[in-house]
């Protein structure tokens, strides 16, 4: 059970750090644009003179805070659609777009109910909100993930959904979107009735904390770091911040309530001698562990970094730390650590929560815009003078809690041996290659397997072969696979692939490649397509896998570059251009690859609407619905017969498989017509070559189907005809495998 | 071995699928059966070679059969013939 937690948790982490990227930026813009806009501080700083309203510096100030601050206004739709991507397992874009569709549909449903119920002003004070002009319930963030989450499950259940021939519009991934907007039309609804119960669960909590002073305010900074990974925080926040669960205060004859209004009333106020730290005890925390705690921590991961990889490191726990410290923003460097080491995240949040705990007991009142860096310290801390926000108390805690992270930190990771960026184990040592090694690498290579497809071979054995597969992604630096049964995973033979470590976590293995991780991964997904995976182990054979590619992942190392930017279409080139399709097969003795004749969607036969083919009265195969008008050649061959009617082609391929392509059903009526063909019989033809075109649109206001069928008419000569891929395919890639 | 032709009624000629319901009788017999059309000549076991003829409508197709049951088959074969072309 916590092993498929720490499954799902990890693939949710990752599907979150899409629009966590986005943040940083977001968080500079609002950060400097509102602060320098804000009238208090004009005033304050007697800025009026340069920044005036309706000046330029204004507006471009103005026009930052706002850009900023669209993004975090918006942040729970960028959640629905990011959050979706990132769970997705194909067909991304249209996870993405029936994200933004459930988004919308359910906040849509919410706003037409409390209209329904009597509009705003008969729901619970502050529990609704406009979002992109929806008059919707207060949910945060949390709406945008519970979207995500469950759209990305719609999807990877629905997306090659089929539906029967007079809806197959509809069908495959056009369904996602359109069960999306059902779904949560429903959801919309359960959230209505549900969602107050949990913002009045929330609220109890947060009077919990209010009631319990010093304690209370400890508990309210555990809490909130712990609801960081979750995306939660501002739900629990906000309240505080922004409602009278932060407290009421009378200022200037004007009754305010939030702790951030608080703050930013009393900053406005000029009769303000200290700032009320009942207000600023949920907010001026931040600050120690922000500014100073976490950028130690990031250094004691730097130092406990093995030499090799610090250089890499070094530049990512930088740029984490520097954001941190600058605006307050610590999820680019929490994340680093939390998914490998959650027992340091627990360490960190119990040292949070005390900060926010001696913040209130040393009396500091620093308010902030929306987080604590250095931006927000200088502008309502140290600006303001020590007298009013006793900052000086940030700096004594932050540098305490500086020494207190770096060696919390760098003990536990030393001590715990845990793996933490650049800490990933390595048990490989460089060998030295015997002249053997590499003419058998060679030898592997001139066989028709590209180095990638060698090194995916390796990978996939070593994740314990295809079937093992339950969930394969990658982030940053690792592959992030979820298996079936980890007990077959192999690390050495992993590690063997070039990988620097493994890590297990239950169902849960991260293999560590560094940042060339998305290139392996793109080779591995390209693998996974071809048939050879079935079986990856056969191509690997009896070579000492071992010494064999040690050699090969040097190799690639040193030419990772022009690897990447090449091996895409080297697989498929590789398999069609230079070596017929007999040489694929040798390897593993009688198999042979045909590629997608077409652009468009691969069916099964037995779903063509035609019994001939249908019952393989003609023999097997596997048929393609085009998306565009084009016939190409499945393999290297000649081309017995074109039809004279063009609709219809002759292939015998180098290794003697006989194959009909028939482009549509029934169109031998159309004479010819609508078809050209582009090669003749005799004629030599190389996989990809362009056969037969013809006009897609008018063959069906003909009234015809265009299902192509490609069928093996010497199926009877074969052990097996396999159909390998279905869904959306692409000319090219690998169909039908036949042994 | 028994012969017969037949001259092709079906406007479309043997296309696909025909063709592939004629591999499909011819082999349920044992006898070597055997089409000739314009010159051309094809085993009505091998779908590619049978399509590959290219007989169109008013061809004149020579059917010869051989082997053990080829009496029945001749008789089968003209049949599906002359139900199907």
């Amino acid at each position: 059970m916590k092993d498929k937690i720490f499954g799902i948790l990890q693939r949710v982490g990752r599907s979150f750090m899409l629009p966590i990227a986005l943040l940083p930026v977001a968080g500079l813009l609002l950060g400097i644009g509102s602060s320098f806009t804000n009238p208090t501080t004009i005033e304050t700083y007697r800025l009026g003179s340069i920044i005036k309203e309706g000046g330029v510096l204004y507006t471009v100030l103005d026009i930052m805070s706002k850009t900023g601050s669209v993004v975090f206004d918006n942040l729970a739709l960028l959640f629905a659609m990011g959050v979706a991507i990132g769970m997705a397992k194909k067909e991304k874009e249209v996870a993405a777009l029936s994200g933004a569709i459930g988004y919308l549909i359910m906040n849509t449903a919410i706003s037409a109910l409390i209209t329904a119920k009597g509009g705003v002003e008969a729901m619970a004070a502050n529990s609704t909100t406009s979002v992109l002009g929806i008059t919707t319930l207060q949910m945060g963030v949390f709406g945008g993930i519970i979207v995500g989450l469950g759209v990305a499950a719609l999807h990877n259940r629905f997306y090659k959904t089929e539906l029967p021939q007079v809806l197959s519009f509809f069908g495959g991934t056009r369904f996602v979107p359109i069960v999306t907007s059902i779904v949560y039309l429903i959801v919309g609804i359960v959230m209505f009735y549900l969602w107050p119960v949990v913002q009045s669960g929330i609220a109890h909590l947060g009077q919990l904390v209010l009631d319990s002073g010093y304690a209370g305010t400890w508990i309210y900074g555990i809490i909130e770091r712990a609801l960081i990974p979750f995306g939660l925080h501002h739900v629990f926040y906000m309240p505080f911040w922004q409602t009278e669960l932060g407290g009421s205060m009378l200022i200037d004859g004007t009754v305010v309530q939030g702790a951030q209004n608080i703050f930013f009333a009393e900053l406005a106020s000029k009769s303000t001698d200290v700032f009320s730290v009942s207000a600023t005890r949920f907010m001026t925390g931040k600050f120690p562990f922000m500014m100073f705690g976490l950028p130690a921590a990031a250094f004691a991961m730097y130092k406990a970094a093995r030499p090799e990889k610090k250089k890499v490191v070094g530049g990512l726990l930088l740029s984490a730390a520097l954001t941190s410290f600058l605006t307050g923003i610590t999820e680019p460097l929490e994340f680093t650590f939390l998914f490998v080491a959650p027992l340091m995240y627990g360490v960190h949040c119990v040292l949070a929560g005390l900060s926010y705990m001696l913040m209130h007991i040393f009396g500091v009142g620093v308010g902030m815009t929306f987080s604590g860096g250095f931006i927000d310290f200088t502008l309502f801390g140290v600006l303001q003078g020590n007298a009013k926000t006793h900052w000086i108390w940030i700096v004594i805690v932050g540098i305490v809690y500086a020494i207190v992270y770096y060696f919390v930190f760098y003990t536990m990771i030393t001590k715990l041996k845990l793996r933490t960026p650049g800490r990933e184990p390595d048990h490989i040592e460089p060998k030295l290659y015997r002249r053997s090694d590499v003419n058998e690498a060679k030898a592997s290579k001139a066989a028709g397997g590209t180095s990638g497809d060698v090194i995916s071979a390796m990978i996939l054995t070593g994740l314990g072969g295809k079937e093992n597969l339950s969930d394969l992604d990658c982030c940053a630096t690792r592959l992030r696979v979820t298996v079936k049964d980890a007990s077959k995973v192999s690390d050495d033979l992993l590690k063997s692939s070039g990988a620097s470590g493994v890590i297990h976590k239950g169902d849960g293995v991260q293999v560590i490649y560094g940042p060339q991780v998305s290139v392996v991964k793109s080779n591995l997904e390209d693998f996974l397509d071809t048939p050879e995976s079935d079986h990856a182990e056969v191509l690997l054979g009896d070579q000492d896998v071992t010494e064999t590619f040690a050699e090969e992942r040097s190799a690639n190392v040193d030419k990772n570059q022009h690897n990447s930017a090449g091996s895409h279409n080297k697989n498929a080139d590789t398999a069609g251009a230079d070596s017929p399709v007999s040489q694929t097969a040798a390897d593993s003795g009688t198999q042979i690859t045909l590629y997608a004749h077409m652009n468009g969607t691969a069916v099964k036969l037995e779903d063509v609407e035609d019994e001939v083919f249908s019952q393989k009265i003609l023999g097997q195969g596997a048929a393609v619905e085009p998306s565009e008008g084009k016939l190409y050649a499945p393999c290297d061959g000649t081309v017995d017969t074109v039809f004279d009617t063009k609709h219809a082609v002759n292939l015998i391929s180098g290794d003697g498989v006989e194959i009909l392509l028939h482009i549509g059903i029934d169109t031998v009526k159309l004479n010819g017509q609508y078809y050209e063909s582009h090669v003749s019989d005799g004629q030599s033809v190389k996989k990809g070559d362009l056969l037969i075109t013809f006009d897609l649109e008018n063959i069906k206001k003909a009234g015809y189907q265009l299902t192509t069928p490609m069928i093996i008419c010497n199926s009877d000569d074969y052990n097996e005809v396999v159909q390998t891929a279905e869904g959306s395919i692409n000319a090219g890639d690998t169909l039908i495998e036949i042994k | 071995m028994k012969t017969f032709t037949y001259t092709i009624q079906d406007e479309i000629g043997i296309h696909a699928r025909p063709a592939g319901l004629l591999v499909k009788a011819a082999k349920g017999y044992e006898s070597e059966i055997t089409l000739t059309c314009k010159g051309k000549k094809a085993s009505a076991a091998k779908l590619m070679a049978v399509m590959g003829m290219g007989v169109k409508c008013g061809d004149e197709v020579t059917v010869t059969v051989e082997g053990a049951d080829e009496t029945a088959a001749a008789k089968g074969m003209e049949e599906f013939f002359n139900s199907n072309l």
